[in-house]
């Protein structure tokens, strides 16, 4: 058997561990007892996915060599079949290649070792089996979005991880602020969703098919380029003259909705109301990627046009800029994050901007690593604090909590771009196809965008620093001065403890990756790129090789701007107040920041209290005036007015009803002899 | 006046005097029996049409069965004399002979004056002649009215099923 | 010879003593005998009409002559009717005056609005 046809259990047992979880998990965690059930069920979670990465292996082994692009296309069924003058063929098909491969490990690997700490994190809940049921959904949803061949299973993933990313944000929902947060998400989302809908709609106008390739084995690159011809020398729609320029727009829309890109981005920081493994798994390491990963899968849409390269590209590097600054004004060690996240994710559509897929994936996969890290060290040290995640009552607590403090350290370095740390190499790879940008956006836009990317890098070393002097370094142990709490909250007395072995076993393990992953991959024989080449290297630009002497030179300074943001932050974080914001003198500038410009209250105002607003008109006015008033209640009281004028006539006599039934008979025949007399 | 003429209104008259006797009388029992003559000229009637059978049916059902029915009925309610049963109001009594009035104004205005228009009849003796007998009715009702007849067969009998179970005491 | 129009002015007398019946007695049992009327009245016409406007002769596969008797023919289903009718409706005013000692039609208002 082609061991490529195992690829339907790379979500398929995940599938059948949600089953298990959401039919028998309760039942097993009454019959068993608490601690006993929830290890079975915990040990059911983690399983299927580890054997999706197992599965994902030998996918991997057995790739085909033989063509350019090494893709199969495996069909499990026919899915959607519409004949008509265009007929809709969506068949029920995933497509191997090494960008799906490459994905498909990170969200089973990482996946699994989330699943493994959430085992941990979780262990005190008592929805235990709830969240695994989700949990193991959205690894099914997300396997089911990288693996799809086409746009419209694809958008069954897309749609079925934000709908696991809603559950998990108001997974505890007795929290108004968690529930809100978890509609704040899938509404925000939404929009991102209906321009992701529209560039679907357009792509099947286009090609008839929302295939990515057509079923079976020898795809090669000519599949591609002639797709890439079509849409050139597209004549243009009745409604949408130039195609090719807005079908990237319009996809890339969906990815700002999916990555919390550009004004979009708003929804991801109020998204940590989740538990923090949910904000490792979907809100860092893998769900905010699948807008990168859409992008990729549909580079050569992109590439065809200049316009939208350089929107991504805007958007991307604005976004890592912005999102930096907040991150300095945040006091809650989840939001830093988060917005960390978010600045990160700009980073990789900056890459996808200057053409650079390859390094946009890249960055994916050591982002996954350190990200995942740094979100499940805060968990821990949540955990540790009593839930409490104000980084002004944190301190000193790399005594308390050595295993945390040891691994964190690496995340921080290698997001902060330390070599030889992961970061560093896919940090370094953007900025650099950043700089040689010029081929493609004019050399002024792209020395531009690189400093903007150094900048931001300068900054993403400087608030991670913040956040883990605050966390683990400064010596004073501010909860200690807290007043007494009334429940469980953070007191004085509190005594922060070192989390359990199934958590800190994949922190561990992430570490590693976060120290090695970035180097093995991108030195020596470039394992990644060629990897990854017959995906996302096909591609249609002929980008600039930068001399030597200057790839160097962006090397040097890379490292400079790494070295200068955690020295300058250190310096400035030694000794400072708990609440200190950026440290440089700018009036207003922290508030500014924590407030996030100011952005997020503007679109409150605009759309949510503006909205409601307007919904209160809508309702005074026309609902309660026309509507209600008008018809509803005018038709009862016109009904009720024939009725008390006709009810003296259901006199309930008989021989009055007779009587009636006569005056009737006369009149028919009166009109009858009076149309005989007229005529 | 030739004799059938001579016939024709002589029951005209009493059918039409006993008619208003049925409505006029205050006794249940009075109207019952005036109805009983009234129905017994009607088939007169029908003999002279020349339905010799629906002049004997009339007779069998009307008087012998419905009218008898009537009357049963009249002394097992004893209201037979129930003068009180009488519409008493002036006001309504007009009102319903006014209107009945107009009712047969408009009725005579529609139906005779057309029918006076047709004047040459054909002469109903020498199309009908011997056909309209016991024999011929029979052979229509079981060959080409089969279907209406069996129909009102089932009629009869939820009739007859019906006024068992309103009449007994407890079903 | 009697003309048509004189059968059809004595049934629309009897129908409209029918009516003014209907309307004016409070007795049920005199009420139905009323209706009784009307269908008399009616039943009248048809023959009439039978007689003078016959349907036409027809003759049957076999060759015989076959006559359609249409307006006599009503009449016996008028009367099947009645014969049912009169039999439930008496029944049911004998339910009804099981229940309420008193046959009054005016009494029977329990429908009112």
């Amino acid at each position: 058997m082609d061991p490529l046809q195992l690829v339907w259990l790379v979500p398929g047992l995940p599938l059948i561990g949600f089953l298990f979880q959401a039919f028998f998990g309760k039942a097993i965690v009454a019959k068993l007892g608490d601690a006993a059930g929830k290890k079975v069920l915990g040990f059911a979670a983690v399983l299927p996915v580890f054997a999706g990465f197992a599965i994902t292996l030998i996918l991997w082994a057995n790739l085909p060599t033989n063509t350019e692009t090494r893709a199969v296309v495996a069909t499990l069924f026919d899915w959607l079949s519409i004949n008509d003058i265009h007929p809709l063929k969506v068949p029920f098909e995933f497509l191997i290649d090494p960008l799906s491969i490459v994905m498909c490990m990170i969200v089973t690997g990482v996946g699994g070792l989330i699943h493994l700490y959430a085992t941990g994190y979780m262990a005190d809940d008592k929805d235990y089996p709830r969240f695994f049921t989700y949990f193991n959904l959205f690894i099914v949803f997300m396997l089911t979005l990288v693996l799809a061949n086409n746009l419209v299973l694809m958008f069954v993933g897309w749609e079925g991880v934000g709908l696991c990313s809603y559950l998990l944000i108001g997974f505890w929902y007795k929290n108004v602020a968690n529930a809100k947060a978890a509609n704040k998400a899938f509404i925000v989302n939404r929009i991102g969703d209906w321009g992701f809908m529209l560039g679907i709609f357009l792509v099947f106008a286009v090609f008839n098919s929302v295939s990515f390739y057509p079923s079976g084995h020898n795809l090669d690159r000519s599949i591609l380029m002639e797709a890439a011809d079509r849409l050139t020398n597209n004549p243009g729609l009745p409604m949408v003259a130039n195609p090719a320029l807005w079908i990237p727009l319009l996809l890339f829309v969906g990815a700002m909705g999916k990555s919390a890109q550009g004004p979009l981005y708003l929804w991801l920081p109020d998204a940590m109301a989740g538990p923090t493994p949910v904000s490792a798994l979907i809100h860092a390491a893998t769900m905010v990627t699948a807008g990168v990963f859409m992008v990729c899968r549909l580079h050569i849409f992109f590439e065809l046009s200049q316009i939208a390269m350089l929107v991504v590209a805007c958007v991307g590097a604005f976004t890592a800029f912005f999102a930096a600054t907040i991150a300095f004004g945040q006091f809650d060690i989840k939001r830093v994050l988060a917005y960390s996240t978010v600045s990160q994710l700009g980073y990789m559509f900056l890459a996808c901007g200057v053409g650079a897929f390859g390094s946009g994936m890249f960055h994916v996969v050591t982002h996954s690593f350190f990200k995942a890290l740094l979100f499940l060290g805060s968990g821990a040290v949540i955990l540790a604090m009593s839930h409490e995640q104000d980084m002004r009552k944190y301190g000193n607590l790399s005594k308390y909590l050595p295993i945390t403090y040891r691994t964190m350290f690496w995340g921080w370095l290698a997001i902060a771009g330390i070599p030889p740390l992961a970061g560093f190499w896919s940090k370094d790879e953007i900025l650099s196809h950043t700089y040689a940008s010029g081929f493609l956006h004019g050399q002024g836009m792209a020395v531009f965008l690189y400093s903007v990317g150094l900048i931001t890098a300068v900054m993403t070393a400087g608030y991670m620093t913040r956040m883990m002097k605050m966390t683990f370094l400064q010596t004073d142990e501010r909860w200690r001065k807290l007043p007494e709490p009334h429940h469980h909250e953070l007191g004085p007395q509190h005594e922060p403890h070192e989390v359990g072995r199934a958590m800190t076993t994949p922190l561990i393990i992430l570490a590693l990756l976060s120290i090695v992953g970035g180097a093995a991959l991108a030195i020596g024989p470039h394992l990644f790129e060629t990897f990854t080449h017959p995906s996302i290297g096909l591609s249609l630009m002929k980008p600039t090789e930068l001399p030597g002497g200057t790839e160097a030179l962006l090397i040097g300074l890379s490292i400079a701007g790494a070295v200068i943001g955690l020295v300058l932050a250190l310096r400035n974080y030694k000794t400072q107040p708990a609440d200190q914001g950026l440290g440089v003198p700018v009036r207003g500038w922290r508030a500014l920041a924590e407030k996030q410009w100011g952005y997020d209250g503007a679109m409150y105002r605009t759309f949510v209290t503006g909205g409601g607003n307007f919904a209160t008109l809508v309702w005074r006015w026309i609902d309660a005036g026309i509507i209600d008033k008008v018809l509803v209640n005018g038709i009862a009281k016109l009904i009720e007015t024939v009725g008390v004028l006709l009810r003296p006539f259901q006199s309930g006599f008989v021989r009055g009803y007779a009587f009636t039934m006569l005056i009737g008979v006369v009149a028919i025949i009166g009109w009858v002899f009076l149309k005989a007399v007229v005529r | 006046m030739t004799s059938d003429l001579f016939v024709f209104w002589t029951l005209a008259v009493i059918s039409v005097f006993t008619g208003v006797a049925v409505i006029a009388t205050k006794s249940a029992i009075r109207s019952a029996l005036a109805l009983v003559v009234n129905f017994f000229i009607l088939a007169m009637f029908y003999f002279l049409l020349g339905s010799q059978l629906l002049g004997i049916v009339q007779i069998f059902v009307y008087l012998g069965a419905i009218m008898v029915l009537f009357l049963f009925c009249i002394m097992l309610l004893r209201v037979g004399h129930a003068e009180q049963l009488t519409e008493t109001g002036g006001l309504k009594l007009a009102g319903a002979g006014a209107l009945s009035f107009a009712f047969l104004a408009l009725l005579m205005s529609q139906v005779l004056e057309p029918v006076s228009r047709t004047a040459n009849l054909p002469d109903p003796q020498s199309v009908h002649a011997g056909v309209s007998t016991v024999e011929a009715v029979g052979a229509g009702l079981f060959t080409r009215w089969a279907f209406p007849f069996e129909v009102t067969s089932v009629l009869l009998l939820v009739g007859i099923v019906g006024s068992i179970l309103l009449a007994k005491r407890r079903v | 010879m009697v003309p048509l129009s004189g059968y059809l002015t004595l049934s629309a007398i009897l129908f409209t003593i029918g009516v003014i019946g209907v309307i004016i007695k409070r007795n049920p049992i005199v009420v139905f005998m009323c209706i009784e009327l009307m269908l008399n009245a009616v039943n009248l016409t048809f023959l009439a009409f039978a007689r003078y406007h016959p349907a036409p002769l027809a003759h049957d596969l076999a060759g015989r002559t076959e006559v359609y008797l249409a307006g006599q023919m009503y009449v016996v289903f008028v009367m099947a009717v009645a014969a049912a009718e009169v039999a439930v409706g008496l029944g049911i005013i004998m339910a009804i005056f099981r229940l309420r000692k008193k046959v009054d039609v005016d009494d029977m208002n329990i429908l009112r609005g």
